[in-house]
């Protein structure tokens, strides 16, 4: 089979998803399927005035940073960024947003959001740079996992259905949640939070603002760099592959009634009639160190 | 004469507009022309949200942000009467993640930028470094992710972790923690014995002059040979003036350079011009790009900064025979990978797990009134970030990364670090190349 061609372009950026995907794993085997004919950060055969000039059609067009049709806010070798979206997507089979700035606007989007989006969002609302592109799929997180990109490209290449959520996000990754595969999940079930940052211990959800259980991205199901995750070096769950990314005051978790947040999909009187039982276990070994 | 010149490939684009006379360059304009406006996206938030956002200033070096954030917050504590009094165990976890994301760093520009610069340059292929192709690139991309491997156990990610907090680092490592990390340290370190130095770490560190450098058959001996042939290692001079503000490794106070002489020096001379830069009042601003300056002078940061002010032996004799052109910045800055791999074994093995990893401060900064200010020795240079808070949010954030101390702009009089290290070559491609050898950060430069 052919190798199937990328081009990679950024918007307002960070670079932070070019980097993560430079830690991909398999590297060789993904160089054997796969052609990046421009990156930003790469040396290749073409350069953007290259890739601007040609007519040839690419299969993957990649888009890292978020979207803006303000040309003053984007120079990419003299090109706005509307001028590089408006012609490498009309040639690109796929378009892959990489990163929740492509896809939802991102941190970015807080200096202007009228004017700053993401490819089909605009934070949670729909209709972004575009209204409507059925070649879009999203792959958020700040930045995205090298993985949640690699795979989803081979699996676009092989032909292979790429069921996507309302927020146009491969299901694969985006079904599950943070919540699942933390190591803390035992102290979430009996409510016990964690004393102080610092700790093996506790549960990072009541007190110290982790997005964890509302969260859709399988970080601790396929770990990051993979050794780690957030929560599993004591620092809580950002919620960063979420449209509302990033929110205020994300060290403390918000509260109703002295009470958190219900996690995505159960209900408020039921969570907080569960709380109030598990609590009342006040299990010991849950109280003490791990290792003691 | 004026010619613009778009250089690629340095964690973004910038535009070199070049003066001509005769054929070598009279002065050279260095624009940056992508701006995202991250001090003001930080005024109005809380203190803490500062440790969320800053890391996402540059995807290359997050932790670097993220470790001068920190620094700042505790410093607005100390200058309320707080020392918070970070433990040996946090100090070094934070060290050791930010070494982590330099030697990454380094290995990257190294592989990914000059390599394949030098080789479209000469016109030979002398390595099997070509990106996505050969052996030895691939080598060295699972060499950066091993190590940054060995700082993601401490920091759950790489990059954008949030690991740090006032009082310490959140991360609780375990034993075998700690032994996975050696194991991911050892596997880059064999990457850079096998290839890249062409021998022992222990050994390498050892070798004193650039001769004992060229004996050996490794990709930097051959790097090294061939760049002087193409006499790399007479331009790209500075102003042979270094400064580095280190608070971590070997250089634990500010000093400054000024050839091989060396002088104590104080953040409170550090300065932002905005001349030239869009932010100047007087409308004929050119680049998003700030300029620092120490007492109104500018100075060369770096690795090779860091390694003069260290008077490291091998960069010491480098520059005493070609001073501080291309070929001492490259040395200074693939030697500098050797030094951080022997202190993150010294880091590894001296953590002790039984100490708490963070001391909780007696109240979380929510409604502190204060300023503070964090330095760090990143992967480029000194990075600085100072911080106003007011009941607890943000009033003023500051960030001087590494690449405004040598990138800015000054004027056909006083031009910058590099500027001055341009003007006077003959061709593009050298310009472009020696604008490189600084190792430039596009989104840093202009946050």
């Amino acid at each position: 089979m052919k190798k199937s061609t990328i081009v990679w372009i950024q918007g307002i950026t960070c670079n932070g998803d070019s980097h993560s995907f430079f830690n991909y794993q398999n590297m060789k085997n993904f160089a054997k399927n796969f052609e990046i004919i421009y990156h930003p950060l790469l040396l290749s055969d073409f350069d953007l005035q290259g890739v601007m000039k040609s007519n040839d059609k690419y299969d993957f067009l990649i888009i890292e940073g978020s979207f803006t049709k303000k040309a003053e806010y984007v120079d990419r070798c003299g090109y706005s960024f509307e001028e590089l979206v408006e012609n490498l997507s009309k040639r690109a089979e796929h378009i892959i947003c990489a990163g929740s700035c492509a896809s939802f606007g991102g941190l970015f989007r807080q200096r202007d959001e009228e004017n700053i989006t993401g490819a089909l969002f605009s934070g949670e609302e729909a209709g972004g740079y575009w209204d409507k592109n059925k070649k879009v799929v999203n792959i958020p997180g700040c930045p995205a996992h090298p993985r949640w990109i690699a795979d989803t490209l081979f699996m676009l290449r092989e032909g292979r259905e790429v069921l996507l959520d309302e927020f146009l996000r491969p299901k694969e990754v985006f079904a599950y949640f943070v919540h699942h595969g933390c190591l803390r999940n035992e102290y979430f079930e009996w409510k016990i939070d964690t004393k102080e940052f610092g700790e093996k211990e506790g549960c990072l959800f009541y007190e110290h603002g982790c997005r964890g259980p509302m969260t859709h991205a399988n970080c601790n199901k396929i770990l990051w760099n993979e050794v780690s995750s957030k929560t599993r070096a004591g620092s809580p769950c950002l919620g960063c592959t979420e449209p509302d990314f990033p929110r205020d005051n994300v060290y403390e978790t918000k509260t109703h009634m002295s009470l958190p947040a219900t996690p995505t999909g159960v209900s408020r009187r039921a969570y907080y009639t569960i709380t109030g039982i598990a609590k009342s276990f006040k299990i010991d070994r849950l109280e003490r160190k791990l290792i003691q | 004469m004026t010619t613009k010149e778009i250089i690629q490939r340095i964690e973004g684009e910038a535009t070199l507009e070049l003066d001509w006379e005769k054929n070598k360059i009279t002065y050279a304009k260095i624009k940056f022309l992508n701006y995202r406006a991250i001090e003001d996206i930080l005024v109005g938030k809380h203190l803490l949200d500062s440790l969320m956002i800053t890391p996402r200033v540059c995807g290359i070096c997050s932790h670097s942000h993220v470790n001068a954030t920190i620094l700042a917050i505790e410093d607005c504590y100390r200058n309320v009467g707080i020392d918070l009094k970070i433990g040996k165990k946090a100090h070094y976890i934070r060290e050791l993640v930010l070494n982590a994301e330099k030697i990454q760093n380094h290995i990257k520009w190294f592989y990914f930028l000059i390599l394949p610069e030098f080789f479209k340059i000469s016109g030979k292929k002398l390595t099997q470094t070509e990106p996505f192709k050969d052996r030895e690139w691939f080598e060295a991309q699972k060499a950066l992710s091993d190590i940054l491997k060995m700082g993601a156990i401490f920091s759950g990610q790489w990059p954008h972790g949030s690991f740090v907090m006032p009082g310490g680092v959140t991360s609780d490592p375990l034993e075998s923690d700690i032994i996975n990390a050696k194991n991911f340290l050892t596997l880059t370190k064999e990457f850079c014995e096998e290839r890249l130095y062409g021998r022992d770490i222990e050994e390498f560190l050892e070798i004193e002059t650039v001769n004992d450098l060229l004996k050996f058959d490794s990709t930097l001996d051959m790097a090294v040979t061939h760049l002087r042939e193409l006499e790399f290692n007479k331009i790209g001079k500075s102003y042979d003036r270094f400064i580095s503000f280190g608070k971590y490794g070997k250089i634990n106070e500010p000093y400054k350079a000024i050839k091989t002489r060396i002088f104590k020096a104080d953040e409170k001379f550090v300065s932002e011009s905005l001349e030239n830069s869009f932010f100047d009042k007087t409308n004929k601003g050119y680049t998003y790009s700030k300029s620092a300056v120490y007492k109104g002078d500018f100075y060369e940061v770096g690795p090779l900064a860091r390694l003069m002010i260290s008077k490291d032996k091998l960069v010491k004799d480098c520059h005493r025979r070609c001073a501080d052109s291309v070929v001492s910045r490259i040395i200074a800055r693939v030697k500098e990978i050797a030094i951080l791999l022997k202190r993150c074994e010294y880091l590894l093995q001296n953590i002790d797990i039984k100490e708490k990893s963070l001391k909780t401060p007696k109240f979380m900064p929510k409604n502190i009134s204060s300023n503070g200010v964090g330095i760090v020795e990143a992967a480029r240079g000194t990075l600085i970030h100072k911080v106003t808070v007011e009941e607890g949010k943000i009033q003023k954030f500051e960030i001087i990364p590494p690449t405004v101390w040598n990138l800015g702009n000054g004027s056909p009089k006083n031009p910058s670090i590099a500027q001055k290290a341009i003007i006077g070559l003959d061709s593009i491609k050298k310009a472009d190349f020696v604008f490189k050898s600084f190792d430039i950060c596009s989104v840093c430069t202009t946050q």
